[in-house]
């Protein structure tokens, strides 16, 4: 993996240029990188009225090697402030040094350079790993069946996920066919926001290759959870008393489902082994059975 | 250099002077502060610990053959050795190179804070009002933040020490607590509007407006009399004299208060007319609660943008 070969190197090309001198021009289509040997060089925009000295560059100092390895263009004209020497690395100069450098050295390069641009690439585009999971989360923080500008619900979601509009109307439409939302015309209603909290973690289960709990419950976890949905005031209970409850109501649990039950978090911390239900936790999951459909998307 | 499968090839920090080229097999890397799913594989080709070679950084991965492999290792020797045959501008392009990924790396570490804020803040408002209390729990709402932008826990945390500092709300071991929950929503409101109208939201008031909001608070505090349908009610005429006390002998006018009229911060009893005296209206009326809210975002709110990018 050394590389070397016995590729002839195009020497770099070496200038003395005057004060004024326009080393590089914007519009310049040749790429090459620019090193100051000696004197001073300024970046400047003229496309701005008055011309803006950008920067200016010192013995030593460099430019276009984005616009080399990168092909990212170089906005401004270099010109020379005062007498100067440069160095020009031409595309074939770069070249023919790259071909006689060891493989993994322009491996380095290319790392060096692959990772800026794949920032930018990143800095331009959502982080969010999942666009629905991240719509529905921020869709459910809407006011209920208030109708709101569909471009303008659009553009504020984007200025905050960075996500694209054409992308984030699909997943509109994709909520709307779940009847989560309602798009009509111009307007669009966040008709169940509670269901879109259940779908984000739906859809986070189903991304993470888990199942998701509320719809993996038996038919008796699921007469359970009916039943606890429907008590008016509920004492707090030991285990064996929650078990005969149950008991009398037809539904057979077994001790694993007691385990279940309190692992999926429908009954509060226990006071003194005594256990209340948890009512919120069980509107959670009923809300999933009753919509699973709509969940599932498969309507 | 040879390993086989299961073999760990060094730990993610260990300082080094070298990289790693996978000639063979394939590696699987892991770093801190990463989902075990998103661990990364490295297959034939791939060169790691670039910044290990060139700058002697800390590892990036803790790396394990995933099967038997063979590594090809570079070490800072090498890369002088052959730097010192080569012309120096190479030296200088991976240097350049180098420091843009610094460069790169630090503006895009600013820029995700940036972007973090509005989500956070719009989470943060729509949680408070969904569990109807003052409290949010951090990992509750960087769970959300995580789900809904991508952003990092450690950014939500930064980001809630920023707003602690600025006094907007308190940490409390894994909680978040604010005394108004209408002031994080304010927050967020004028972002928005800042960044989607491009133009300074009508929230943002100006030096005069907020001096006379502060007299309006002062004389509401001190009021004993009790309040008009929710709404604190001033005389004008104790508004007037409080002003010449805390303006600086400034007189207040139709035209000093007309745009917190117009903005339907302070109500008038009578219909205003702009072109009359003040004591034409004999109260003005204003929500404590509102005033105080406004007053606190423009107090922070200039001070937010700075505080993001220290």
């Amino acid at each position: 993996m050394n590389g070397n070969s016995l590729q002839q190197v195009i020497p770099p090309t070496h200038i003395s240029v005057k004060a004024g001198f326009v080393v590089y021009s914007h519009n310049d289509q040749e790429r090459k990188i620019i090193i100051l040997d000696k004197g001073e060089l300024a970046a400047v925009d003229s496309t701005q009225s008055p011309r803006k000295v950008m920067f200016t560059m010192q013995p030593g100092d460099l430019v276009g090697v984005a616009a080399l390895l990168e092909r990212e263009p170089f906005r401004y004209d270099l010109e020379a402030t005062v007498d100067s020497e440069i160095t020009v690395v031409g595309e074939d100069c770069m070249e023919s040094e790259l071909k006689n450098i060891p493989l993994w050295l322009l491996a380095v390069i290319r790392e060096l350079s692959a990772r800026n641009r794949q920032r930018k690439e990143n800095s331009r585009n959502s982080r969010a790993k999942n666009a629905l999971i991240s719509l529905a989360e921020f869709c459910r923080h809407q006011k209920k069946d208030e109708p709101y500008p569909l471009e303008g619900l659009i553009q504020e979601f984007c200025w905050q996920t960075k996500a694209s509009a054409p992308s984030v109307k699909e997943d509109l439409k994709a909520l709307c066919r779940r009847k989560f939302v309602d798009i009509s015309g111009p307007t669009v209603t966040v008709t169940q926001p509670e269901l879109l909290e259940l779908f984000a973690d739906y859809l986070e289960a189903q991304e993470q290759d888990k199942p998701w709990p509320p719809l993996q419950l038996t038919l008796n976890q699921k007469k359970a959870l009916i039943r606890l949905s429907i008590i008016e005031k509920a004492t707090p209970q030991d285990p064996p008393a929650w078990l005969t409850f149950f008991q009398k109501n037809n539904i057979a649990l077994t001790a694993a489902d007691w385990i279940k039950m309190q692992g999926l978090g429908w009954f509060e911390k226990p006071k003194e082994n005594l256990f209340a239900p948890d009512l919120k936790k069980i509107q959670y999951f009923l809300l999933a059975l009753r919509y699973e459909i709509n969940l599932r998307g498969t309507i | 250099m040879k390993l086989s499968a299961g073999d760990f090839l060094c730990l993610e920090g260990d300082f080094a002077s070298s990289l790693y080229i996978v000639i063979s097999g394939a590696l699987v890397g892991s770093c801190s502060g990463q989902v075990s799913t998103d661990a990364k594989r490295f297959e034939p080709g791939s060169i790691i610990d670039v910044f290990s070679l060139l700058e002697n950084a800390p590892r990036e991965y803790t790396l394990k053959a995933e099967e038997d492999c063979e590594i090809q290792v570079v070490d800072h020797e090498q890369l002088k050795a052959i730097l010192d045959e080569k012309p120096s501008w190479l030296r200088s392009i991976i240097e350049f190179l180098i420091r843009r990924n610094h460069i790169g790396e630090e503006n895009k570490r600013k820029s995700d804070l940036v972007q973090a804020l509005p989500s956070l803040l719009y989470l943060f408002s729509g949680l408070l009002k969904e569990l109807n209390s003052n409290t949010v729990p951090v990992s509750l709402l960087s769970e959300r933040a995580a789900r809904m932008n991508g952003s990092r826990p450690e950014e939500c945390r930064k980001l809630l020490r920023m707003l602690q500092e600025l006094g907007v709300l308190k940490i409390q071991d894994d909680s978040v607590q604010v005394e108004s929950r209408e002031l994080i929503h304010l927050l967020y409101e004028t972002l928005r509007y800042r960044a989607l109208e491009h133009k300074v939201s009508p929230n943002i008031l100006s030096m005069t407006d907020q001096m006379v909001l502060t007299v309006f608070i002062k004389l509401s505090r001190q009021n004993k009399a009790p309040l008009r349908n929710g709404l604190s009610a001033i005389p004008t005429s104790e508004l007037k004299a409080e002003a010449k006390k805390s303006m600086h002998g400034m007189t207040l006018t139709t035209r000093t208060i007309g745009s917190l009229v117009e903005k339907g911060i302070l109500t008038p009893d009578t219909t205003l007319d702009f072109h009359a005296k003040l004591e034409q209206s004999e109260f003005f009326f204003g929500d404590f609660d509102r005033i105080m809210d406004l007053l606190e975002l423009n107090r922070i709110f200039p001070l937010l943008d700075k505080k993001l990018v220290e």
